[in-house]
């Protein structure tokens, strides 16, 4: 138990050290997201708009501004959490099957990405909450963050899952782009008078996005939007370890005696 | 260990890519105290044969047996550019379950870049990023070392050093089997391969390749 504990804590390590050492992330996140966030909700429009919120089966009327700060903020924490996950998954690739090779534990690895997913996840959530109460008031801010940390975590899994098909940052950075773009953009009553067609429930975002507007415009949690948001994020995630499991999977470790025979 | 003491025993290995085969069933025995060569030209299968032996790749038929703790140092040099080197002998000796690091101190000593140890690899020559990555695979201490083309990068010096190492290897009775496309260390070999068609065949120690 002991070793494994120990083999935990240095991946852990051995994860934050590779998440600190990507710069630009981080600047896009201490900068960026205020940025986005607080321009979003400026320039937008001082229009009403109506925003179908399925899962209470009740539709809010909210600022343009406000909801489009919303559905910008599930955009850039999907875009952060998924392309951090995607770089490093990919860069560390070899390594990480060098070190399982060498007798490092898979199972440790595993975990120590996970745990950066969920931390990184709940961070990026925490502060933009914190970015989103600062600009108007938020009824359920737990809610809020809970929304936005799905959110991250669904977009974390589909980073590291692509990190094993892909083998170049740019690719990842566009397919992330892409597939969060048309996610949200079908839900916003804005961009799309089909926001409130059913095929919205199947998109990633879906629950997030509701959970997210009943947190700033209802005093009730839309239990039916969690179902979907918890399905996406185990399944996502599940993909994501399945992918990195494959690619870090080898033969034998060389750190310990082998007899392999193959007929 | 097998019974019949080898380190390395190899049986009518074979392994095809798209139908088209590049190992066509090789044997080879490897005793415990030996300095082993395989040579080839580009493309003879080398490095697919080396990944076979080391675990790293599947084989369609045959066997490979190992008689103790294996250490792989492969050509492309596997460094994480995010860690220092401190942090990569730290991460290795968990994996490999190591005490201390004596050992690897001891071959960054021998091979002269005891001082890099706070450098990162990107910050690192071609040379001394492959004598980390040689200390990564020696520093469990294996009964087995693997190597190909181990020496890309070395000067001269390290060069010598590095043969120096295979010598203190063989006295301590491992074994170390190296693949490389030239003959020109056959000397210092104890028996050389050439890899041919797909199988292994005894070659000249006299012979350039």
């Amino acid at each position: 138990m002991k070793g494994h504990w120990t083999c935990y804590a240095t991946a852990v390590r051995m994860t934050f050290v590779e998440h600190l050492r990507n710069r630009l992330a981080l600047v896009i996140i201490v900068l960026f997201i205020p940025v986005w966030m607080i321009l979003i909700y400026a320039l937008s429009l001082e229009i009403p708009l109506p925003f179908f919120v399925r899962a209470a089966d009740r539709t809010v009327t909210m600022p343009a501004g406000v909801l489009n700060q919303l559905g910008g903020a599930l955009q850039i924490l999907a875009l952060i959490t998924g392309f951090m996950m995607f770089v490093t998954t990919m860069n560390s690739a070899p390594f990480d099957r060098r070190l399982v090779r060498s007798g490092f534990p898979q199972p440790c690895l595993i975990a120590a990405k996970l745990t950066a997913l969920v931390v990184v996840a709940l961070v990026v959530a925490l502060y933009a909450t914190g970015l989103i109460c600062l600009t108007h008031p938020t009824a359920q801010p737990l809610l809020l963050s809970a929304a936005l940390a799905g959110g991250a975590l669904i977009y974390g899994g589909i980073g590291v899952a692509l990190a094993a098909v892909l083998t170049s940052d740019l690719a990842g950075l566009v397919l992330v782009t892409v597939i969060c773009s048309i996610d949200l953009a079908l839900q916003s009553p804005l961009a799309t008078p089909a926001a409130t067609g059913v095929l919205v429930r199947y998109l990633p975002d879906y629950g997030p996005m509701q959970a997210a507007v009943a947190a700033v415009a209802m005093d009730t949690v839309p239990w039916s939007a969690v179902g979907p948001a918890v399905c996406w994020a185990l399944a996502t995630v599940a993909l994501g370890i399945s992918a990195f499991a494959g690619r870090t999977r080898v033969q034998g470790p060389v750190g310990g005696p082998v007899t392999a025979t193959h007929p | 260990m097998p019974s019949d003491e080898s380190v390395l025993r190899v049986r009518d290995v074979r392994k095809s890519y798209r139908g088209n085969p590049v190992l066509r069933g090789v044997d080879l025995d490897l005793p415990p105290g030996r300095v082993a060569g395989i040579v080839g030209e580009n493309g003879a299968g080398k490095t697919t044969l080396l990944r076979v032996l080391a675990g790293d790749l599947r084989p369609d038929g045959g066997s490979v047996r190992h008689g103790g703790r294996i250490g792989h140092c492969p050509q492309e040099t596997v460094l994480h550019d995010a860690f220092t080197v401190d942090q990569h002998l730290r991460f290795f000796q968990v994996a490999y379950g190591l005490e201390s690091l004596r050992r690897a101190e001891e071959l960054m000593e021998a091979l002269r870049f005891s001082g890099s140890r706070r450098a990162r690899p990107a910050t690192l020559s071609g040379g001394t990023r492959q004598k980390l990555n040689l200390v990564l695979a020696l520093m469990h201490d294996p009964d087995l070392l693997l190597l190909d083309e181990p020496y890309q990068g070395f000067d001269w010096e390290t060069y010598v050093r590095f043969w120096d190492l295979a010598e203190e290897l063989r006295g301590r009775g491992r074994s170390v089997l190296v693949v490389s496309h030239l003959a020109y260390d056959a000397a210092r070999l104890d028996t050389l391969h050439r890899l041919e068609g797909g199988v292994l065949r005894a070659a000249d120690r006299t012979g350039a390749a």
